[in-house]
C-alpha cells in the first residue's frame, strides 16, 4: 500500500499531469488554456527541438564509446597486480563522488581559451590554442570529454567486478593452447563480461540523455546552440519562458525517444550476446 | 507500521492547525520583502520601525529580505504560484510586471487614493508612459535605478595616447586600434546567448543610439531599425578586430582591476567592489556609452530599474500604499541614497536641494545622477525575457561569431519576436 501511494504521487500523477499539460498553454501563474494539438504541431516545426536532439545524439556518440574504451582499458590495467593499485582505484573513483557543478566549474577553468591550463600546455608544445567552449565545433566534444572523466570511475568498478568473475582456468587453458594476450582478451574476456558491458552501455545512454548541468553551467547551450541538449531545452521552455504546456510536450516526446533507443539497444546487444 | 502512519497524520494535522493560527494573527499585519542587499535591508528596517511606532490604523508591518533562491524572480514566481506572496515587494524587475499584471496577481496602484498625484510629481511623462501597462493601469512604483555606463581606466587610455574618452563609435574603434599595441583589450562584455547579458552591451547601446526607443510595442519589433543594425555592426567590429575578447575570464582576478582590459559596461554597483579589491593607485572613471556619429539626442542607457508592487493577496492595499509612501519621501530617499549609494528614480535627482549636498560629498556619483535622468527600463510588454533571448541568439551569431550580417541578424530576431507575439 505505501509503495502504491508513492507510485501514484511521485510517478503516475506527474506523468499524467504532464500529458494533460501537453494539450494546454499555461504560464504557471495564469489560467490554463486548452489548445488541442497546437503544442505538438509547434514541436514538429521547431528547429531548436531538432537541434537539441541532434546535439544530445552527438554527445552520446562521443561519450559512450569513449567511456566504454576508457573504463574497460583502465579496469583491465587495474585488475593486475600493479603498484599502488588501491590508490589508483580510489583516485579514478574520486570524480564520481564530487558534485557535478564543482567538476563543471573546474573544467571551465581548464578549458579557458586565454588562460586555461590545457591551452597553456598546447602553447608550450607549440600548438595553436583551441576554443574548447567558444568554438561550436569543439564545445560538445569538450563536454563529452569532461563527462567521461567524471563518470569513468563508476564504470571501472563495474568492469572490475565483471573481470574478477571470469574463471582464471579459462585463461590458463587458452595459454596452454597458445593464445596470445589479445586473443585471450577477444575470445574470453569480452564475451565473459558481455552482461557488464550491456549494463554500462544502458547506464551511459540513460545518463547521457539526461545531459543538463554541464551545458547549463558551462555554456548556457551555446555557442550557437551547439551544446543545447534536449533536457536543457525543456528546462528553458518551462522555467525561463514558463511555457509549461510546450515543455511538457517536449518532455513526453523525449521520454518516448529514450524508451525507443533503450529498447533497440537492448535488442541489439541481446542478439549479439554469445 | 500503522503506528508510524498515525503519528505522521497527527503531525500533519497539528502543523496545519498551527499554520491557521499564524494566518489569524497576521490579519492586521502587512508583509514587505526587499532584496538581500544589506544596505537596503538596513534602510527598510528603519522605516518599518518608524511605521510600527506610529501605529497607522492598527496596521503593523513585518519585514524580511526576499527568501534565498537561484534568483529573486524565481522566488517571487514560486510565491505567486503558492499564493504566499508578500503584500509589498520592493525589488520587482520591470520586465516581469506586465506578465504578472496580465495574470491579475498585482494591484492596480492608480486605483489607490493619492497615487496618481504622487507618480506625476515624481516621474516625467516618458517614465510614466514606460511603466503604464497595456490595460492603461499602473502596477508599479519606480523606486531605484542603476544606469549602465562605460567604466574606463584613464591610465591605460593615456598610455595608448588617447587623450579623451571616446564618445562615438568611430572614436571607440580608433581607440581600439591605438590600445592593441600596448597589449591590453579595449573592453570586455558578456558574450553568451543568455537574455540578461544584453543588459550590458546591446540594450544600453541601443537606447543610447535610438534616444530611448522601445524594443517592442504592441507585438511589433521596433528594434528592427537603423539603430538596432548600427549597434550590432559596431559590436561585431569590436570582436572581429580583436578589440574585445570572446572569453569571459571568469574565476580569476577581475580583468579590469588587473589592467588587462581598458573598459567595460557596468553600473554604480561596481564601485563598492572596485574600492574593495582595486590595487593601490588604481584609477577608474565612468562615461556615457558610445553612440553613432550623427546622434543628437541625449545619451540614454539601460537603467536596470527595480520597482515596488503590491500583490493581490494584500487585504488592505490602501494601507500598503501608505507604507510605501513613507519610503518615497524626500527624507527617506536621501537616507536610501546615503545608505546604499543606489539612485532613486525621480526626475529631480540632480536638482533637488535634498540631494545636492550628497553629490557634493560624492562627486564620483554625479555622473550617474545625470545619467539616471536618461535611463530606460524594460518595455511594458509581456514575454520580455523571451524577446531578449531571441535577440541574444542572433547577437551571438552576428556579433560574437560573425556568421550573419547585422541586417539579417536583426531582421531574423525581429521575425522571431513577432512570431512569438502572434503565437500568444
Amino acid at each position: 500500500m505505501p509503495y502504491l501511494v508513492h507510485v501514484l504521487v511521485f510517478v503516475l500523477f506527474p506523468v499524467g499531469f504532464s500529458f494533460f499539460l501537453t494539450f494546454h498553454n499555461w504560464n504557471i501563474i495564469g489560467p490554463m488554456e486548452y489548445t488541442g494539438l497546437a503544442n505538438y504541431k509547434r514541436l514538429v516545426q521547431d528547429p531548436l527541438f531538432f537541434t537539441s536532439v541532434r546535439n544530445t545524439l552527438v554527445f552520446l556518440l562521443l561519450h559512450i564509446p569513449l567511456q566504454l574504451i576508457l573504463a574497460l582499458g583502465l579496469a583491465v590495467a587495474l585488475n593486475r597486480q600493479v603498484w599502488f593499485r588501491a590508490f589508483f582505484r580510489g583516485a579514478f573513483f574520486m570524480p564520481v563522488v564530487v558534485s557535478r557543478v564543482v567538476v563543471t566549474i573546474m573544467w571551465q577553468q581548464l578549458y579557458g581559451f586565454e588562460t586555461g591550463t590545457i591551452n597553456r600546455w598546447l602553447g608550450v608544445l607549440g600548438m595553436e590554442r583551441i576554443g574548447w567552449l567558444t568554438d561550436p565545433a569543439w564545445a560538445m566534444p569538450s563536454i563529452a570529454i569532461m563527462a567521461t572523466w567524471k563518470n569513468v570511475g563508476l564504470y571501472i568498478i563495474l568492469f572490475l567486478v565483471g573481470l574478477q568473475s571470469v574463471p582464471p582456468s579459462l585463461y590458463e587453458a587458452a595459454q596452454l593452447e597458445g593464445a596470445g594476450k589479445w586473443q585471450q582478451f577477444r575470445y574470453i574476456t569480452l564475451p565473459a563480461i558481455a552482461p557488464t558491458t550491456f549494463v554500462v552501455v544502458v547506464l551511459s545512454t540513460i545518463g547521457g540523455f539526461s545531459l543538463f548541468i554541464e551545458p547549463y553551467v558551462m555554456t548556457g547551450g551555446g555557442p550557437l546552440n551547439s551544446t543545447l541538449s534536449s533536457v536543457l531545452y525543456i528546462y528553458k521552455q518551462g522555467f525561463f519562458y514558463y511555457h509549461m504546456g510546450y515543455a511538457a510536450t517536449l518532455g513526453i516526446i523525449f521520454a518516448l525517444m529514450i524508451l525507443l533507443v533503450v529498447f533497440v539497444q537492448r535488442r541489439f546487444l541481446e542478439k549479439n550476446r554469445p | 507500521m500503522k503506528g508510524v502512519l498515525y503519528y505522521h497524520i497527527a503531525l500533519a494535522v497539528a502543523f496545519g492547525l498551527l499554520s491557521c493560527q499564524h494566518r489569524q494573527d497576521s490579519h492586521n499585519e502587512l508583509t514587505v520583502w526587499s532584496s538581500n542587499n544589506p544596505e537596503e535591508i538596513a534602510f527598510v528596517r528603519k522605516y518599518v520601525g518608524k511605521w510600527n511606532e506610529a501605529g497607522y490604523q492598527g496596521r503593523t508591518v513585518r519585514f524580511q529580505p526576499v527568501p534565498e533562491g537561484q534568483s529573486s524572480e524565481e522566488v517571487i514566481l514560486a510565491a505567486v504560484v503558492g499564493r504566499t506572496t508578500p503584500d509589498i515587494y520592493m525589488n520587482m524587475w520591470q520586465g516581469d510586471v506586465e506578465d504578472f499584471a496580465r495574470s491579475k496577481v498585482l494591484i492596480a496602484l492608480d486605483t489607490l487614493d493619492g497615487f496618481l498625484d504622487f507618480i506625476y510629481d515624481r516621474c516625467d511623462s516618458l517614465v510614466v508612459a514606460e511603466i503604464t501597462s497595456h490595460d492603461g493601469h499602473i502596477y508599479q512604483v519606480p523606486w531605484k535605478v542603476n544606469p549602465v555606463m562605460l567604466m574606463y581606466n584613464p591610465d591605460l587610455f593615456n598610455a595608448a595616447g588617447i587623450a579623451e574618452i571616446p564618445e562615438t563609435y568611430g572614436e571607440f574603434l580608433t581607440a581600439g586600434r591605438q590600445i592593441q599595441p600596448i597589449g591590453v583589450w579595449l573592453g570586455i562584455s558578456e558574450v553568451n546567448a543568455i537574455w540578461w547579458q544584453r543588459f550590458f552591451n546591446f540594450l544600453p547601446l541601443y537606447y543610447a543610439a535610438s534616444g530611448g526607443a522601445p524594443l517592442v510595442k504592441d507585438g511589433k519589433a521596433i528594434f528592427n531599425n537603423t539603430h538596432g543594425i548600427e549597434v550590432f555592426a559596431f559590436l561585431q567590429t569590436l570582436y572581429s578586430h580583436g578589440y574585445f575578447p570572446k572569453e569571459q575570464m571568469k574565476g580569476q582576478t577581475d580583468p579590469f582591476l588587473a589592467g588587462r582590459v581598458a573598459s567595460t559596461f557596468t553600473g554604480p554597483w561596481t564601485i563598492h567592489y572596485n574600492e574593495r579589491f582595486k590595487p593601490d593607485g588604481f584609477r577608474y572613471g565612468f562615461h556615457t556609452v558610445p553612440v553613432p556619429e550623427k546622434t543628437t539626442s541625449p545619451v540614454y542607457t539601460y537603467g536596470d530599474p527595480k520597482n515596488m508592487v503590491i500583490f493581490n493577496t494584500c487585504r488592505d492595499p490602501q494601507s500598503a500604499w501608505q507604507f510605501m509612501r513613507t519610503m518615497l519621501t524626500d527624507t527617506a530617499e536621501h537616507d536610501f541614497l546615503t545608505l546604499s549609494g543606489q539612485f532613486p528614480r525621480r526626475k529631480d535627482l540632480d536638482t533637488h536641494s535634498m540631494f545636492i549636498d550628497f553629490f557634493e560629498k560624492h562627486p564620483e556619483l554625479q555622473v550617474f545622477a545625470r545619467q539616471a535622468l536618461y535611463a530606460r527600463g524594460m518595455d511594458s510588454e509581456p514575454y520580455m525575457k523571451e524577446v531578449l533571448d531571441l535577440i541574444s541568439q542572433e547577437y551571438e551569431a552576428c556579433v560574437v561569431y560573425g556568421i550573419k550580417t547585422p541586417e539579417s541578424a536583426v531582421a531574423d530576431a525581429a521575425r522571431a519576436v513577432e512570431l512569438l507575439y502572434l503565437r500568444k
